[in-house]
């Protein structure tokens, strides 16, 4: 039987993390599956590992696998750290925050199989998929950010900076050793890595919630950083 | 099969094959079965349409697609009952929940 294992990267998410843990063994549950959940705490002051040892206790050790870090060292490292640690044979990584909502998986796991692909990506752009709680310039600046990524990379996906995705491990692992970016970046750098790699890549429209605790990160900052992303991934992939 | 080809790389290869094929045209290098007329007018728009053409497509692609774009207000009310069972299962069970 396959085992999947969930990477969550936490920073300051000790009220969504015990939530977002029963929601996710509540579908493995539900579906029967062997599962685990690798937690990268990047030594959040709110207790957030404090919690994740309480749900340790819960549903077990064997489960609930704690893999904390000495400070905030990002996204992609998070990813690194916590692959190293994954016994399962399918790897997903997702938010911590409610964005991605577990009841996907269902869907993600059943396409994967079906079509035996590398990797499951949702994708909140086609029709079945949507977002809750964005205004007008949110949208404006996503389906703009998104068309900007798909003039320049033709990168075969509808999301590419979707971060609710489903790998096999060894392409997952493959994938890492070969990226360069960090942020968000990464997540696109991936994907179209992954699509020039030659793995296939299937979509499942997934509603995403934004922020139901907690500040959006969006800044000026970010655009400028996410230009430099997609220009060094057109000269590099 | 990997793509050994960088995506700057296959721009550069069409475009200066476009840009060639643009100037020979412009030039008159290419012989075609055209008159002199319309290759005078219309010849030295193609460039300038292109982009109109390119810069309609974003605008387009950018308005239908903020116009289409999907909503979920059930999945957020689900979202927040199921945050609710949730916290109280959880509670339930001894873990500390807000």
């Amino acid at each position: 039987m396959s085992k999947y294992s969930v990477i969550l990267p936490t920073y300051q998410e000790r009220r969504n993390l015990p939530i977002i843990v029963w929601l996710l063994a509540r579908v493995f549950a539900e579906q029967h599956l062997a599962w685990e959940i690798i937690i990268v705490d990047d030594a959040s002051p709110d207790g957030t590992l404090e919690v994740a040892k309480e749900l340790q206790g819960l549903y077990g050790e064997d489960k609930i696998i704690l893999k904390p870090r000495a400070g905030k060292l990002g996204l992609g490292t998070a990813y690194i750290h916590g692959l190293k640690f994954c016994t399962g044979d399918f790897v997903i990584i997702m938010d911590a925050d409610f964005s991605h909502h577990p009841k996907f998986l269902v869907e993600f796991i059943a396409k994967q199989k079906a079509q035996n692909l590398d990797i499951v990506t949702g994708t909140r752009y086609i029709p079945g998929g949507g977002v809750y709680g964005w205004d007008l310039k949110r949208k404006v600046i996503s389906r703009g950010a998104n068309l900007l990524a798909k003039l320049v990379l033709w990168p075969g996906v509808s999301d590419v900076t979707g971060s609710f995705r489903l790998y096999k491990k060894p392409v997952l692992e493959s994938l890492i050793a070969s990226t360069q970016s960090r942020g968000y970046v990464f997540q696109m750098e991936i994907i179209v890595r992954a699509k020039a790699a030659g793995y296939t890549v299937g979509e499942v429209p997934i509603t995403f919630v934004d922020r139901v605790y907690g500040e959006s990160k969006l800044g000026g900052d970010e655009i400028v950083s996410y230009a430099k992303g997609i220009w060094m991934l057109f000269r590099a992939v | 099969m990997a793509r050994r080809t960088t995506r700057q790389t296959q721009f550069l290869v069409v475009s200066t094959f476009l840009i060639s094929l643009y100037s020979a045209l412009y030039l008159s290098l290419i012989p075609l079965p055209i008159s002199q007329d319309i290759k005078d007018q219309i010849v030295p728009c193609l460039p300038f349409n292109l982009l109109i053409t390119l810069g309609s497509y974003c605008l387009w692609e950018l308005g239908m697609g903020v116009l289409t774009f999907g909503e979920c207000d059930e999945a957020h009310d689900e979202l927040m009952k199921e945050i609710e069972m949730a916290k109280s299962d959880l509670r339930s069970k001894g873990i500390s929940v807000d």
